[in-house]
């Protein structure tokens, strides 16, 4: 550590630098998430303090242990400089821990890395996950908006509408008016990406690099994917704007089919009740509530009328016509889960991903048969590159 | 993600030699079964040749019906018990072995010579013609060899990131299933899944209804050892009806329901733990492999159900007396 400090200039490392067992390492970053715990240490039964969180400079975020804290904690927010942590790997992820030989002191905003937007790698829209940050994009304005937030006492106007690139197009929220307009074609650095609402957000904010480019080689809306998605990289990437997929119904989720919904709020009355507006006279409707599996992920799709009509080849009336006659919504929507459960289907809509899991609102839905001969030679082709 | 599970697409030598399974705990946790292969499975979708249900106890007043499940890599259980009515009918209706996709939950069960046996309790039964049968099991081979590829990569140092996994689009529920794999196995042999494959291109041109020739069952995984299941396809004559139940064998069991009830009705779930009932039941000197045995004939015979991998509790209706 001497040695370092007496070269005047200490090499102070990236986060997204780390290594698992590097030796005098020094660096800065912000708490960005904070809490306290305590643990029972397992030799003698003693409890212990630790305060866990995590650390982010503008290219990674880390998770940090700190072992023994100040009584007064650190804020979230702060900006401290680690001199000698440990450096752990947990499920391939770097990790610190603070311990007695770790020396930190809180540090100023301005000694934060200043991260040139050139050095960060340039990635494609259509990969970015929540929680990505430290990369750069080229991409452009498709649309946008401002309104204004309330945050906390504060005023701000903000600014949304979606980027494109060749490989897809997200969602993005501009905490600071960058004067984007519609049709620009852009070059940003230290943006990072949320999930807001179910969608995978890329958000903009004081430390984001804004630079117009002439983006010879930007369409001017991502091109529309025609060939299915895995379900499971809908789910990792935080969901679609507009993604294709096919699987099998594995489930249909009650109350499907016929429903009544409020008058007033389109809500689906349960027996009969509104959740707002109590006793109603409710209006017929067609829905379904569909789940769909490729084996990969699995996805709840939320089938309106004209689509629930098409796929089950019976309107409306029909079905309402049918439980006039027999008056039992369960054995329509048995019938219907034994007309619906194992089919294949080709799904088309928006993807929102949640910690319920994945909910699709299609604009396409339509059966399609099973294919033995593509899914022999994709077997083939996998066998062949696994080498046999 | 608390949401849905996957409906992982294996083959029956995958569940057949998982030895693994993470238990859920407490209300609405799920459990999983841990295969050498990276499956993390609550829920699994299979497809091959099922053969008309066995009413278990022998009585054909069973609640519990039970069927054998074959594809080109070996026969699995598939059962549909009183909380899966609709699966059960559809068991009920198969008068003839008929190609069809099984969409249920996996289990793991201790086997009467100490070995795991994995099942499939059915939600969904499906009957199917041979274009789909052909393109579901190419399908779950196809997914069976990804997977692989996944475990082998993330067992071969520089491990990727899970970040890195997601950005190259990989399922994070492969993901977190290779790492549950990982942890489990010490030690794993790819080579018979890649001869489960081949064996399955092998077979895709095939009918389903024209099967390969009787061969030995597949032996039973040793936990902490690799596997080695090989491609064989058990035959499919039905399994022999049990024997009525002895005076004694009805006396034990009517302790052991007691027992069951007593802590079913002490614990805040209403479900007696296994692992409370086994240590009650040696109390009062039913031993393990006893009790084991009794606990699997009460759950045939519709008496006994376990909802929950290792929580028990009795049926509404209950049928043994």
């Amino acid at each position: 550590m001497d040695a370092s400090a007496s070269a005047g200039a200490p090499a102070e490392l990236r986060l997204k630098d780390l290594r698992p067992g590097l030796p005098n390492v020094l660096l800065l970053g912000r708490v960005v998430r904070v809490e306290r715990r305590q643990v029972t240490r397992k030799a003698d039964g003693s409890r212990r303090t630790v305060l866990s969180g995590l650390l982010s400079d503008g290219t990674a975020t880390v998770r940090f242990t700190w072992w023994d804290p100040p009584a007064e904690g650190v804020d979230q927010g702060t900006v401290l400089r680690v001199a000698n942590p440990m450096v752990r790997e947990y499920r391939g992820h770097p990790e610190l821990s603070f311990g007695w030989s770790t020396r930190l002191a809180p540090a100023s905003e301005k000694e934060l890395p200043d991260v040139p937007a050139d050095s960060l790698p340039l990635r494609a829209l259509g990969e970015l996950a929540p929680g990505d940050e430290g990369f750069r994009f080229e991409a452009r304005v498709r649309d946008v908006t401002s309104r204004t937030v309330t945050v906390g006492e504060e005023q701000r106007v903000v600014f949304s509408g979606h980027l494109a690139d060749a490989s897809g197009e997200r969602p993005f929220t501009a905490w600071v008016d960058f004067r984007l307009a519609a049709g620009e074609a852009l070059r940003v650095g230290g943006a990072y990406v949320r999930s807001f609402r179910g969608r995978s957000e890329v958000t903009l904010d004081e430390r984001s690099h804004v630079e117009r480019i002439a983006g010879d080689r930007l369409p001017a809306a991502a091109p529309r994917p025609t060939e299915p998605v895995p379900l499971g990289r809908v789910e990792g990437r935080g969901g679609e704007e507009d993604v294709p997929f096919s699987g099998i119904v594995v489930d249909l989720v009650s109350p499907s089919g016929v429903v009544h919904r409020c008058p007033n709020c389109q809500r689906v009355l349960s027996k009969g009740l509104c959740r707002l507006h109590g006793a109603v006279e409710g209006t017929a409707d067609l829905r379904l509530r569909l789940v769909v599996d490729d084996g990969t992920g699995v996805a709840t799709v939320n089938v309106g009328r004209a689509l629930s009509e098409r796929l089950l080849g019976r309107s409306l009336s029909d079905l309402v016509a049918r439980l006039r006659e027999q008056p039992d919504p369960a054995a329509l929507e048995e019938s219907l889960r034994e007309q619906l459960v194992g089919r294949r289907l080709r799904v088309r809509g928006a993807a929102r991903v949640d910690e319920f899991g994945v909910a699709v609102f299609p604009t396409e839905v339509e059966p399609v048969g099973p294919d033995p001969a593509a899914a022999r030679r994709a077997l083939e082709r996998a066998v062949a590159e696994t080498g046999g | 993600m608390t949401g849905r599970e996957v409906a992982w697409r294996v083959l029956a030598l995958e569940l057949r030699a998982s030895s693994e399974q993470e238990k859920g705990s407490g209300d609405r946790v799920p459990s999983y079964v841990v295969s050498p292969l990276g499956g993390r499975m609550n829920r699994v979708l299979v497809v091959g040749t099922l053969t008309p249900p066995e009413p278990a106890g022998g009585d054909g007043q069973s609640n519990f019906w039970r069927s054998r499940l074959t594809d080109p890599t070996g026969t699995l259980p598939v059962s549909a018990g009183n909380f899966q009515p609709r699966a059960q009918a559809d068991l009920r209706r198969l008068t003839a072995p008929t190609p069809a996709l099984v969409i249920g939950k996996a289990n793991l069960f201790r086997g009467t010579t100490g070995g795991w046996v994995a099942t499939v309790r059915a939600e969904s039964v499906r009957p199917v013609d041979p274009a789909e049968y052909s393109t579901a099991l190419a399908e779950a081979a196809s997914q069976t060899l990804e997977r692989l590829r996944l475990v082998a990569r993330l067992r071969s140092p520089p491990s990727p990131s899970d970040a890195e996994l997601t950005r190259e689009g990989v399922p994070p529920a492969w993901v977190r299933g290779a790492r549950a794999s990982i942890a489990r196995y010490a030690a794993w042999d790819p080579a018979p899944y890649r001869e489960a494959v081949r064996a399955v291109v092998g077979s895709l041109g095939t009918p389903p209804s024209v099967l390969p020739t009787p061969g030995p069952a597949a032996p039973t995984p040793v936990p902490g050892t690799a596997p080695r299941p090989t491609v064989t396809v058990t035959h499919l004559a039905p399994p022999a009806p049990r024997p009525p139940p002895t005076g004694q064998v009805r006396a034990l069991e009517g302790t052991l329901l007691d027992l069951l009830d007593g802590l079913a009705e002490r614990s805040a779930d209403g479900y007696a733990d296994m692992d409370d009932l086994t240590e009650l039941a040696v109390q009062h000197g039913i031993g393990t492999e006893r009790m084991e045995e009794l606990l699997n004939h009460l759950e045939e015979s519709g008496a006994v159900e376990e909802p929950i991998v290792g929580k028990f509790r009795r049926t509404g209706e209950a049928a043994s007396e």
